[in-house]
């Protein structure tokens, strides 16, 4: 019971994190029509940035910020350099040219920081675990994700619901020849929305660093998770993201869990083991395959 | 009169916005009726139902006396209705010959056909040279279709069309973009057309109009206000009204 | 429009070239240039065939390592089970095997593609990306047959008249396999169904509008390419006696495509020219620097922004 409660605040946690990362993705494509292969760079980014700035000054806080400004220096600094120029073009394109975006970075954060990877911790004020409910004890660190994560979905949904930016967002994803006819300033748009994404991105990297190790090629293992999740939530849709983070995120974690355990009934306790990671490795892809054989566009698709 | 082409309470809606108001439509085989109305009274979003690109809110399409509401694209083209678009619409890097070739070629049934070479084979290109000497690109059968000039894109556009060989031919604004002699040459073409296939026809060249339709019906915000022939619809008081003001 | 003559003349070299090489190998003592060829043709079998689905269907697959990995683990399992008694011995002759792993490759992309082709568009390439992620993980868990670690094979499939070891007749039977495949591949594309894909690719909706129904045919597409990297898979696990997961990660369907555009997208034979310019960038750069990698990615960006056309299209004349 306890670990059932456990591992569903553990779900939670991956699903904020997944949405971090979604939202950016899904609104670049939804608004500019295109597919960012480099979105996990920019999350790894944030990873490193993050860190080696909380090993260098001792401070958490200074090291989040480094990585969200980071991120968002360096994903707008792409957009002007080089992905501005694939708006409108062949997916294919895009996805090459991202595709080379992640190569280079991969190498030049390699040669930077080494293929070791880089340890960050939790800051003492949030390190231990509280008992959220009695006999219970769970890491502060994650519930502050939590709760971090979804104050930033409520204040998405404020911006993108409630605000003239949001609004020209809402338009921008379901007709973008006719947003840019209204005389909006088409090029600020998109490099704001990019930012914005970016900036998600890192904030997604430079809070999961302390629990995962920080390494080259950690953007790539969110990058097609995040995929996954942008296909069942729809395409271009905010909220679709949510729903999708939310059941990948619960999905993933709950089949890792207890998958293994369950097939020890029945095999060997390795074979179980390596059997157990491998499907639940594959779940959500299960999970992808079924959601689209029912909605082909997923849960909740931008419409246009 | 036989109906070849029936509308029946057709609607459409963009959120708050009525495109198609319960609109009643009928075309006789042979007959070439014209669909006029001012800037958004909704014409091209009949052709894109008529055409299956768009699904109506309610009413039915029903072609030769089969409800075809429901039928893809390709599959109303083989039933004989096919469209022609406002937006040229061609296989830009393909030759103009090869253009018609190819319509010819799914006309004559599947294609997994994955060894002899397709090019050269006379069952495609015959037919389509045919087509091309019919429209007037006879001459210019081996040019890329992004390399053609704008008046005879518009005639490869209507050569694909035909390829098909309708009994029923949605046109688009065949005339879009045209100037006066190439309208002139494109009306004659439709004209020799009168009598082998019916067409539903969206223009607002009113010459062209005027030349070739036998009936004309006039579209205000998603309805039909009027229908009759060319000559009525001209001294029709509420058309006057509503669309040809000065004219 | 492209230069032919000159195209059709450096052709004429390599070929040569290709066909000489075991010679030139033992003239300058470099047996290990036959095992780079090998690995040539046989990386450009697979891309050939993805360049059917990219380059003429228009059809972006990020998956296509899928089909290379699950050919080449279709080959080592039966190896495997030849091995222990479980199979007949004549499964691991090559005339039974390759045609199984083709087999194996395509029917499982005639699953996996009935299902990504009915989303269309961009989620295309998502999930093409993310159902081959799902084969890798699936071939990690499966410890019986190596998981992370990789499955070894004793020995190759069995060809009349070549020894098991024999690497310059090996070589020779990949380079044949690449000539009758690309032979294939240009039949394809001058054939009906070529020049529908290629309608497909310059204008789908047009395609629509004149009669087609355009599933049955990417589906098509889709499963022939798959095949063909089936094959592909089944010589490369024989070329080097070993089957990895890292076959069917996603990094491998993206050095596939680079392949493609690097070598010229959409050309048949330009695949070809990307499969030998990745496989000698790597061998070749890798000696001077580990990070030779860091180059991969400006050229990439610079080829889809500035030199669309690739190597053939360039031999052609032709950004």
């Amino acid at each position: 019971m306890t670990l059932l409660l456990e591992q569903l605040l553990n779900g939670l946690q991956y699903g904020v994190m997944l949405f971090l990362m979604a939202a950016g993705l899904t609104l670049v494509f939804g608004i500019m029509g295109l597919i960012n292969l480099a979105h996990g760079s920019l999350y790894m980014v944030g990873a490193y940035a993050a860190a080696w700035v909380q090993q260098r000054t001792g401070s958490f806080l200074a090291g989040l910020a480094a990585g969200l400004s980071a991120a968002a220096v360096l994903g707008m600094a792409l957009e002007a350099a080089i992905l501005r120029r694939l708006y409108g073009r062949d997916h294919l394109d895009q996805v090459l040219a991202t595709f080379g975006i992640i190569l280079f970075s991969n190498e030049a954060v390699a040669i930077l920081f080494g293929r070791q990877p880089m340890m960050a911790g939790p800051p003492p004020w949030l390190a231990g675990a509280v008992e959220i409910v009695p006999g219970v004890p769970y890491p502060v660190y994650r519930l502050a994700i939590i709760v971090v994560g979804m104050a930033v979905a409520a204040g998405l949904y404020g911006l993108i619901a409630h605000t003239r930016i949001g609004m020209l967002v809402r338009a921008g994803a379901t007709h973008r020849e006719m947003v840019g006819a209204l005389g909006v300033r088409i090029g600020l748009l998109f490099t704001a929305v990019f930012g914005l994404g970016a900036l998600l991105a890192g904030l997604a990297g430079a809070l999961t660093g302390p629990l995962l190790s920080v390494q080259v090629g950690m953007g790539e293992r969110i990058l097609i998770t995040t995929f996954v999740v942008i296909v069942i939530g729809g395409l271009g849709s905010v909220r679709g993201a949510l729903a999708g983070a939310m059941l990948v995120g619960m999905v993933d974690t709950l089949t890792r869990a207890f998958l293994p355990g369950a097939l020890r009934e029945v095999m060997a306790a390795s074979d179980a083991d390596a059997l157990g990671a491998g499907l639940s490795s594959m779940a959500v892809f299960i999970l992808m395959a079924a959601v689209l054989l029912w909605r082909p566009r997923g849960l909740f698709p931008a419409h246009g | 009169m036989t109906k070849l082409l029936e509308l029946r309470g057709l609607c459409k809606r963009f959120g708050g916005l009525v495109a198609t108001d319960a609109l009643d439509l009928v075309i006789a085989p042979g007959e070439i009726h014209a669909l006029i109305g001012p800037n958004g009274a909704g014409k091209t979003t009949v052709i894109g139902q008529v055409a299956g690109e768009l699904r109506p809110d309610a009413g039915s399409i029903h072609l030769a006396g089969a409800d075809i509401t429901r039928l893809s694209i390709p599959a109303r083209v083989r039933a004989g209705l096919t469209r022609s678009f406002q937006v040229t619409s061609l296989l830009p890097q393909s030759s103009a010959l090869e253009n018609v070739a190819i319509v010819e070629q799914l006309r004559q049934g599947h294609s997994f056909r994955f060894w002899r070479d397709a090019g050269g084979d006379p069952a495609r290109t015959g037919p389509a040279r045919a087509m091309l000497e019919r429209v007037g690109l006879a001459a210019r059968a081996d040019i890329p279709a992004e390399d053609l000039a704008h008046g005879e894109q518009r005639q490869l556009e209507l050569a694909m069309a035909l390829a098909t060989q309708p009994r029923l031919l949605l046109l688009d604004e065949p005339m879009a973009g045209l100037g006066p002699t190439e309208s002139a040459a494109m009306t004659a073409l439709l004209a020799g057309l009168k009598g082998q296939v019916a067409m539903l026809l969206v223009e607002h060249d009113m010459d062209a109009v005027f030349a070739l339709a036998d009936r004309v019906t006039v579209l205000l915000h998603g309805r039909a206000i009027a229908c009759d022939t060319p000559a009525s619809i001209r001294a029709n008081p509420a058309v006057r009204d509503a669309y040809l003001g000065e004219a | 429009m492209a230069d032919t003559k000159r195209q059709a003349m450096v052709l004429g070299v390599c070929l040569a070239l290709m066909v000489a090489l075991p010679a030139i190998a033992a003239w300058t003592a470099r047996p290990d240039f036959v095992t780079l060829g090998s690995q040539i043709a046989v990386l450009a079998i697979a891309a050939a065939g993805l360049d059917l689905l990219i380059g003429r269907t228009g059809l972006p697959s990020f998956g296509h390592a899928a089909w290379f990995g699950l050919g080449g683990y279709a080959v080592g399992i039966m190896a495997v089970h030849a091995g222990d008694g479980s199979l007949p011995g004549w499964v691991t002759q090559a005339w039974f095997a390759w045609p199984a792993a083709v087999l194996v490759a395509a029917l499982a992309a005639l699953v996996i593609g009935a299902l990504c082709l009915r989303t269309g568009g961009v989620s295309f390439i998502m999930i093409t990306l993310a159902f081959a992620q799902m084969f890798y993980f699936l071939f990690v868990a499966l410890s019986a047959y190596g998981g992370d670690d990789g499955l070894g094979m004793r020995r190759r499939n069995a060809v009349p008249g070549i020894g098991p070891r024999d690497d310059v007749a090996f070589y020779y039977v990949c380079l044949v396999a690449l000539v009758g495949v690309l032979f294939l591949l240009r039949r394809i594309a001058r054939s009906r169904f070529g020049l529908v894909l290629d309608g497909i690719r310059q204008n789908e909706r047009r395609m629509m509008a004149i009669g087609l129904a355009p599933y049955r045919y990417k589906l098509a597409a889709f499963v022939i390419s798959a095949a063909i990297a089936g094959l592909a898979g089944a010589l490369h696990v024989n070329l080097f006696r070993f089957a990895s997961p890292d076959l069917l990660h996603w990094t491998m369907s993206g050095e596939l495509m680079v392949m493609v555009v690097l070598g010229g997208i959409g050309t048949v034979v330009g695949p070809v020219f990307g499969a030998a310019a990745m496989v000698l960038l790597h061998n070749f750069l890798a000696q001077w620097t580990e990070h030779w990698m860091i180059v991969m990615g400006p050229i990439l960006v610079g080829v889809v922004l500035l030199a669309r056309a690739g190597i053939w299209g360039a031999i052609g004349g032709r950004r």
